[in-house]
Parts: C-alpha cells; sequence; structure tokens
C-alpha cells in the first residue's frame, strides 16, 4: 500500500509537468483549432534559456520567473512572425508550420547548446519526508507545488480578469469580439505567449528528471498530447485532470506491469490517446460537436 | 442639424460580387433612421461597411471624421455598437461575462454602474440569469442580452441588425418599445435595419428603402407609411 501510494504521488508529480504542457496546447486549440506541434520545443528551447541564466550565475528563483517572461515574449513573438501571415491558411497548412517550426527550433537548439545531455539543477532537496507514513521526496512534492501555482494563476488570469476575458471571447466569437473592440489579433498573441509560458514551466520542471538536450521533450509532447485528449482537447481543467490521470497512469503500470517497465511507458500514452479516440473522442470534459446544418 | 453619420455613395461587396452600387444616407445625432429592404437588398451589407466588415469605396463619416482604412477594433472604440445579425453573443460564456465585454473598455467606473443598474431596469431577467450560461437564453432573451451588451458600451450611435429576427410578435413589441425608451432616455441614435418595414416604420423618423444596392426611395417615416404605392411596391404590406 505504501509503495502504492508512493508511486501514485510521483505519478502526480510527473502528471503536472504533462498537465502544463498540455494546457499549452490547449490554449493554443481553443485560439485557433491548431494543435501546436511545436509546443515541446518551445519549451525545451525555454528551458535552455533558464539553463544558460543559472549558469552565468544566476540564481534558480530568479531564472525560473525570468524564463517565463522571455517565454511568454517569444510565444508572441512567433505568433506575431510565423503565425499571423498565415492566420486564415487551411487547418492544414498551419500544422505544416509548426512541425516546420518544431524541427527549426530543435535545430536551433542543438547549433546553439549542441547535442550533449546536460545536468539541470532542481531547487528541491533529494531527501525524502515522512507524510503520514509514506515517503514522498521533496522533488516530487515541489514539483507538485510549482505545477499547480501556475496553472491556478492561469486559471484566475482567464477567469478572473478583463484580459482573460478579452481573450476567452476572441478565442471563441472572433467575428462578436471585435464588434465589442476586442482586438482579436494582439489576443490571440497573448493566447501564444501565455501558452508558451506554461509549457516552459514543463520543460524546466522536466529537465532535472530527464536531462536537457535538445530531444527531451518530445517523448512528454506526445503524453501531453493525451492528457489533452484525455480531458476533451478543448478544456483546460481537462488538460489538467488529463495530464494528472496519464502521469498515474504510466507510473503504475511502469511499476506494477512487468511488461511495461521503464521501457513501455511511452507505449501507454498512446494507448491512452488511441483508447480515447475510440471510446470517447470527446474526452472526459469535452462537449459533443453539434452543428446545425 | 448636423449629421452623426454620413455615407456618401458608397460601394462595398464580397470579393468580386458588388452588393452596393453607391448608397448614401445619414443619420443625426440621437435620430431614429430606419433602413429597409428586400432580402438581399444590401441592409446588412451596408452596416457591415460602417463597422469595416467589408471593403467599401465612397466615404463613409463618423462625427464628420471619415472612418476609411479604420480597423473595426477603432471604428467601435469611437462610440459605434453594432449588434450583429444573429446578435453575436458569446455562448461560451455567462450572461454576465457578455455584458462585462460590453463595458471593458471604460474607465468610467461610476457611470458603469449607473448604466448596469438601467440595463437591469430595462431587462430585468437579464438580472437574474446573470450567472448562467448566455446559451441558455431564449431568442428573445439573447436579443435583449446584445441590446444591454451595446448599451454598456455607451455608444453615440447604435447598429441594429433585424432585431425582430426570429421572435414571437409579443417579444418583438417589447424590444422596440425598450429600443424607443433608450433612445429618448440617453439620446444615443439608432440605425435600425429590418424586415418588418411596418414596426420599423414607426419606431424611426426617416427611412431608406433599398432595393438592389441603390436606395430607392427615403424620406420622413410617417409619410412613407402613409404612401400607398410606396408600402405596395417597396415594403409588401
Amino acid at each position: 500500500m505504501q509503495e502504492f501510494l508512493q508511486q501514485v504521488v510521483s505519478g502526480l508529480a510527473v502528471g503536472g509537468i504533462f498537465a502544463s504542457l498540455a494546457l499549452a496546447l490547449v490554449l493554443i486549440y481553443n485560439a485557433m483549432g491548431l494543435v501546436n506541434f511545436a509546443q515541446g520545443e518551445m519549451a525545451m528551447l525555454a528551458t535552455f534559456v533558464a539553463y544558460a541564466l543559472v549558469n552565468r550565475g544566476m540564481s534558480y528563483w530568479i531564472a525560473f520567473p525570468v524564463a517565463l517572461v522571455l517565454a511568454f515574449g517569444g510565444g508572441i513573438v512567433i505568433q506575431r512572425i510565423v503565425i499571423r501571415p498565415v492566420e486564415r491558411a487551411p487547418i492544414l497548412t498551419l500544422v505544416i508550420i509548426t512541425l516546420g517550426l518544431a524541427t527549426l527550433l530543435n535545430g536551433l537548439a542543438g547549433f546553439v547548446f549542441g547535442y550533449v545531455p546536460r545536468s539541470f539543477p532542481s531547487p528541491f532537496s533529494a531527501q525524502s519526508a515522512d507524510v503520514l507514513g509514506v515517503f514522498v521526496s521533496y522533488r516530487d512534492l515541489g514539483v507538485i507545488a510549482m505545477c499547480g501555482l501556475v496553472l491556478l494563476a492561469v486559471y484566475l488570469l482567464l477567469q478572473r480578469t478583463t484580459v482573460g476575458l478579452t481573450m476567452r471571447a476572441a478565442a471563441h466569437h472572433p467575428e462578436a469580439s471585435r464588434l465589442l473592440g476586442v482586438q482579436v489579433s494582439w489576443m490571440l498573441g497573448l493566447g501564444w505567449g501565455l501558452a508558451s509560458a506554461v509549457g516552459a514551466v514543463s520543460g524546466i520542471m522536466v529537465a532535472p528528471i530527464l536531462l536537457l538536450e535538445p530531444n527531451m521533450m518530445q517523448s512528454i509532447i506526445i503524453y501531453a498530447f493525451a492528457a489533452a485528449v484525455l480531458g476533451g482537447i478543448e478544456s483546460p481543467l481537462g488538460a489538467v485532470v488529463g495530464g494528472l490521470v496519464v502521469g498515474v497512469t504510466i507510473n503504475l503500470a511502469g511499476a506494477y506491469l512487468p511488461f511495461v517497465g521503464g521501457d513501455l511507458q511511452l507505449a501507454v500514452g498512446l494507448a491512452i490517446i488511441i483508447a480515447v479516440l475510440i471510446i470517447r473522442p470527446n474526452g472526459l470534459f469535452g462537449r459533443a460537436a453539434v452543428r446545425r446544418v | 442639424m448636423t449629421a452623426l453619420l454620413e455615407l456618401d455613395s458608397v460601394q462595398a461587396g464580397y470579393g468580386p460580387t458588388s452588393v452596393l452600387h453607391g448608397v448614401s444616407l445619414s443619420v443625426p445625432a440621437g435620430g431614429v433612421v430606419a433602413l429597409l429592404g428586400a432580402n438581399g437588398a444590401g441592409k446588412t451589407t451596408t452596416l457591415r461597411a460602417i463597422t469595416g466588415g467589408v471593403r467599401w469605396n465612397g466615404d463613409i463619416r463618423f462625427e464628420g471624421r471619415s472612418l476609411r482604412r479604420m480597423s473595426t477594433e477603432e471604428i467601435v472604440r469611437r462610440g459605434i455598437a453594432h449588434v450583429p445579425e444573429g446578435r453575436g453573443i458569446c455562448t461560451e460564456l455567462t450572461v454576465d461575462e457578455n455584458l462585462k465585454l460590453g463595458s471593458h473598455l471604460r474607465r468610467d467606473g461610476a457611470e458603469v454602474r449607473k448604466d448596469y443598474d438601467r440595463v437591469f431596469e430595462y431587462f430585468p431577467v437579464l438580472k437574474d440569469r446573470r450567472r448562467l450560461s448566455a446559451s441558455t437564453l431564449s431568442g428573445g432573451e439573447q436579443q435583449m442580452l446584445a441590446l444591454a451588451r451595446a448599451l454598456l458600451m455607451k455608444p453615440r450611435l447604435m447598429l441594429l441588425d433585424e432585431p425582430s429576427l426570429g421572435l414571437a410578435p409579443i417579444v418583438v413589441r417589447s424590444i422596440f418599445q425598450i429600443i424607443r425608451s433608450i433612445n429618448e432616455a440617453s439620446g444615443v441614435a439608432v440605425l435600425l435595419v429590418e424586415q418588418n418595414a411596418r414596426i420599423a416604420l414607426e419606431l424611426s423618423s426617416t427611412a431608406y428603402v433599398l432595393e438592389v444596392g441603390r436606395v430607392a426611395v427615403h424620406g420622413d417615416s410617417a409619410e412613407l407609411q402613409g404612401n400607398e404605392s410606396v408600402r405596395r411596391s417597396y415594403l409588401g404590406y
């Protein structure tokens, strides 16, 4: 039982990481009906920025928010320069562009930082704490707390502020929003910035576990897709719940199903995507698309 | 009286298809003007041209300044509230959030609160449903929400595109009564597009009748109402 609970807690920690990246995917999907395949690479690049800052002697707790701000700005720049000119293009064009962007960012990181995996600092102690008889590591608790904070901040921004309100309105009803004076194009830019910053959190949290290199996020993005699809791709809350469920599931599968082990965890993530798409295509929190014809 | 809004031989269309072939009209400050005509005459396109939703030639002036090359957002911020065809309600949001979108650009907090009180006086049903999703409202209630939201923008001109569409006659009556009280109380000018010519002529002081992208007749609403041949040939009643 004790080991089971420990597996659940560390599952929640990786789940928080998946949830952050899944939320980034959902933010952009909501804003323009587009799955951003470059989201993981954007997070990876932001993590390298944080790494460079820490390496120059900046304290982790300053480098972390600075990297998020830079990721936010970078997201806006990408939307303005790469996405905006093709905003009205067919969705397939946009998908190809995000794939190209992913390749470009991956190559850029490799060119600047090289492909040698680097260890990334964790601000949390590697020790464990005894919580009601269950040993949980401070690292897991720290990751859970950081992801929880960020997700809460995004929730408050979207639900409780005027900017959040206009962002949601612009995403769902661009024409009507324009007539109310909402600057729809800038709201899309803000959406990309926000998604980029939220995604960066997942990169910075996962780097101490995986080692930092340009391909670091390529498995994480699969889990994030699984989480987003499980949550219903349109629902921010669904992305968070989906992330936690996927994290706990792959952790338990790795620990208790001998044939899964550490090698087939990614396959479990893909199996979740396929299972959700077959059994419940709208996910846990999605609404069935009803279209009047 | 100086005109609040002036259209000067406006031509507009969608791609190669031209819809307006030189429409001129004017709306005086505080006035109510009806824009009538059959389906496809260009009524909606005229409104869309005013708020920059379609490309146009000619000139459109609001408070004496040309709206040429202005984006929809800029035009709206100058004081034109456009309630579009289909009402433009954000059904993903609550009633309250829709109202907030109307007032989100205003910085005069105290006035905004007074305007909310006023709006809830006109439409008490919205106050009861503030926290509900706008998608749960009936068609008439959605029209009320669209009007309320437009009012909260504190416009000097409201463009209303078929407020009667799809509503029961009794609901149409009450909505038009409210439009009249709003116009009388706050002096906001109204440019009203309607298929229901009879009720639009009762509300307005001047009317323009569009026929395939041109103004066919215009004049005093009461006169048009009394003119048998105009009524028969253009208004269909």
